[in-house]
């Protein structure tokens, strides 16, 4: 791979307004587990969609990003549509017909063809419908070609931006890509997941050739395809979640060429406190060095949790201008994913 | 010259069945094997113990329990015979769970020793009786362990098993003024070092599974650390010899002692066995376990605690009743027993170099669920 420096130059997120304590959603039949258990694990809030899409969300924080940074339309030249839940890879909402989304999408633009094309579920060329051209539709952005990242469950964003940095690399005309990840879990689902609690969101990262902060130095992804089964094999999962999450940050580091001492701040994913004080524990980094603050305010939400984190984290100050920063999620399929970037 | 007598109690259990074969191929013992009541009748219970050996000892099953008291529950008929006649005793009897109750515990390892202890006393021949200990009345001792060491030292047990038979050693400790004992502590047993036959399958041999189950993220101790293993061979040839030729009144330890190999080590050793005899679980992608600080381990045990999950919540339970020595790192000094051994050139195998064997027949068995 050539020396392109690529990273992520900007992002942004979107949370539905509407929240649920851990104790309403357990008075609400929306918990399987212990509330409890899910307390004791650092978790209080999450943020449900309920009538709005995954599409929706999509849509939300990449306009954001794109209207809060000014970011000239005609330079994306790609869009990387990540999704964790097979659901999200579709317009399917499991709320047919979708026509809130239709209008909203033919509101922002004033556009029937827009809606037309979400109108409608019922014949084979639904299946051909997909929410990557819906936000390059919807988004306009002329000049940007599609495609859709999937099956890595919530490391699905990681992938998107890893993919991204390669195309930076090998195609010279392409200036930024645009990465956006969206997934509402189904009506009526419960809400704890392997002990975690899940909000829906979305996230947008717009991955940039010689970026200004968030160089990408590292990347590294473990699929262990065995673990595929996320329901039945349940124990085995959480069982290898630890050490594999460690040999893999530890193997980052090493190609990054730095140690665990030069990372400024870890920015994880929004799976139970307990677990990052165990992962914290077996890869020498301190509780203080790792930013936990939105686990009990938002829960884990799905793929964007790391893209909060980051936003988040950046604007509360925590992160100076060059210091190295360790990503790190784990997507069921079972996938961990990790990256060093520069601030 | 008189033969040799032996009363051997726990024939059935995991190092006296070893025991047993070791004596029951020599043509100079008699043999008089304690075997509780069960459905088999002693004679057959031990035929199947021995298999097809050739039995060259004048060798008699004899109903008994520990536990009835200072008769052991002899039957009449053997017992002035028994207690006439026997030279040595072997005392291997006892309960090796980790995780009884600790008045079970005592039960078993202190009130079935002291009745051990008041049988011996009738014997009117007796050379010596060896009780059979563990290395592990150390507790949570750290550092050099010697056969000099008193178990009880206020270091605190990781489990009822352990202080059971540390209170065991005292009771026999007392009685050494007066009469012919000793005390016998053998390390953890994995398995036979040529065949790699477990006779009994212990928490180490579960903990294998679990690894093999891919539930087993991490275990407590530092990755140079010693562990402790050694073969059953070994032990039963070690137990035999020392009971018959070593000086009574000692402490004994059976144990790998300075050649133990380290936690890493075996760790690598188990999950390399674990691919070459099951190719297919290299498909598995089981991550090899983390060695982690005691304070780590326990906070992902409260974590699975509070999870609820019984799956995992039992591997780490079962991991649990002696992860905790693996934190208290130790080395057992066996000069004694090593003195005394070496006119017969009996020594350990090094674990690493059995090691793969028992992890063939714990597969192969499915850890005892199929015997070969």
């Amino acid at each position: 791979m050539s020396q392109t420096r690529a990273g992520i130059e900007f992002t942004a997120t979107y949370l539905p307004p509407q929240t649920a304590t851990v104790d309403e959603l357990l008075r609400d039949g929306l918990l399987t587990g212990s509330a409890e258990t899910l307390k004791a694990f650092g978790f209080s809030r999450v943020h449900l969609a309920g009538s709005e899409t995954n599409v929706e969300m999509a849509l939300a924080a990449a306009t954001r990003l794109l209207e809060e940074n000014e970011i000239d339309r005609d330079s994306i030249g790609m869009i990387l549509y990540a999704a964790a839940l097979g659901s999200s890879s579709t317009l399917w909402d499991a709320a047919p017909p979708p026509c809130q989304l239709a209008r909203s999408v033919a509101h922002a633009h004033e556009s029937a063809a827009v809606a037309d094309a979400v109108l409608s579920f019922e014949t084979v060329p639904d299946l051909f419908k997909y929410p990557a051209s819906l936000l390059q539709s919807g988004l306009d952005l002329p000049h940007a070609s599609v495609m859709g990242i999937n099956q890595i469950g919530c490391a699905s964003i990681f992938a998107a931006m890893r993919v991204a940095r390669g195309l930076l690399a090998a195609e010279e005309d392409l200036e930024s890509v645009l990465c956006v990840a969206s997934d509402k879990f189904p009506p009526n689902q419960p809400r704890d997941l392997a002990y975690n609690l899940v909000s829906d969101g979305a996230c947008a990262a717009l991955v940039r050739r010689n970026p200004s902060r968030n160089r990408i130095v590292e990347c590294a992804q473990v699929t262990k395809g065995a673990l595929w089964d996320s329901g039945s094999i349940e124990n085995e999962i959480i069982a290898s979640y630890f050490p594999t999450a460690t040999s893999l940050i530890e193997r980052t580091l090493r190609k990054a060429g730095v140690t665990i001492d030069d990372i400024a701040l870890v920015i994880p994913h929004n799976v139970s406190l307990r677990s990052w004080e165990i992962l914290g524990r077996l890869i020498g980094c301190p509780d203080e060095r790792i930013y936990t603050a939105n686990i009990a305010r938002v829960g884990h939400t799905i793929a964007s949790d790391t893209l909060l984190n980051l936003e988040d984290a950046t604007a509360a100050g925590k992160i100076q201008k060059g210091d190295l920063l360790l990503l790190f999620t784990f997507g069921y399929g079972s996938n961990w994913v990790s990256m060093i970037v520069e601030h | 010259m008189r033969r040799k007598t032996i009363l051997l109690t726990g024939a059935t259990g995991a190092v006296g069945r070893d025991v047993l074969r070791r004596l029951a191929a020599r043509r100079d013992l008699r043999i008089n094997a304690l075997v509780r009541a069960s459905a088999e009748s002693p004679e057959d219970r031990v035929k199947t113990l021995l298999g097809a050996m050739d039995v060259l000892a004048d060798l008699r099953a004899i109903r008994g329990d520990i536990l009835a008291g200072s008769t052991l529950g002899v039957p009449a008929d053997d017992l002035s015979r028994i207690r006439r006649d026997t030279t040595h005793v072997i005392h291997a009897a006892g309960s090796t769970s980790f995780t009884l109750p600790l008045g079970d515990a005592r039960s078993a390892n202190v009130a079935g020793a002291q009745n051990v202890l008041a049988f011996v006393r009738g014997c009117a021949s007796l050379e010596c009786a060896a009780f059979l200990s563990t290395v592990y009345v150390s507790g949570k001792r750290r550092g050099v362990f010697a056969e000099s060491d008193s178990g009880d030292a206020g270091y605190g047990f990781v489990n009822t098993y352990e202080q059971s038979k540390a209170e065991m050693e005292r009771v026999v400790a007392a009685a050494m003024a007066d009469l012919p004992l000793m005390l016998i502590r053998l390390s953890t047993v994995l398995g036979d070092s040529v065949t790699g036959e477990v006779a009994g399958f212990n928490a180490v041999h579960h903990a294998i599974r679990l690894l093999y189950n891919g539930l087993a993220p991490m275990i407590p101790g530092g990755a140079g650390d010693p562990v402790d293993v050694v073969s059953s061979d070994f032990a039963s040839a070690a137990t035999v010899h020392l009971t018959e030729h070593a000086e009574a009144g000692n402490v004994y330890h059976v144990a790998a002692g300075a050649a133990s190999d380290t936690l890493a080590d075996v760790l690598g050793e188990t999950v390399r066995a674990l691919s070459e005899f099951r190719p297919l679980w290299r498909k598995r992608a089981v991550e090899r376990p983390l060695i982690v600080p005691l304070d780590t381990y326990e906070l992902f045990v409260r974590s699975v605690d509070d999870t609820g999950s019984e799956v995992l919540r039992g591997a780490t339970r079962s991991i649990r009743s002696f992860a905790y020595q693996l934190a208290s790192p130790k080395t057992f000094g066996t000069a004694r027993a090593a003195d005394a051994l070496s006119q017969a050139g009996i020594q350990p195998t090094r674990s690493l170099d059995f090691l793969p064997r028992i992890v063939k027949y714990c597969l192969d068995t499915n850890w005892g669920a199929a015997r070969c």
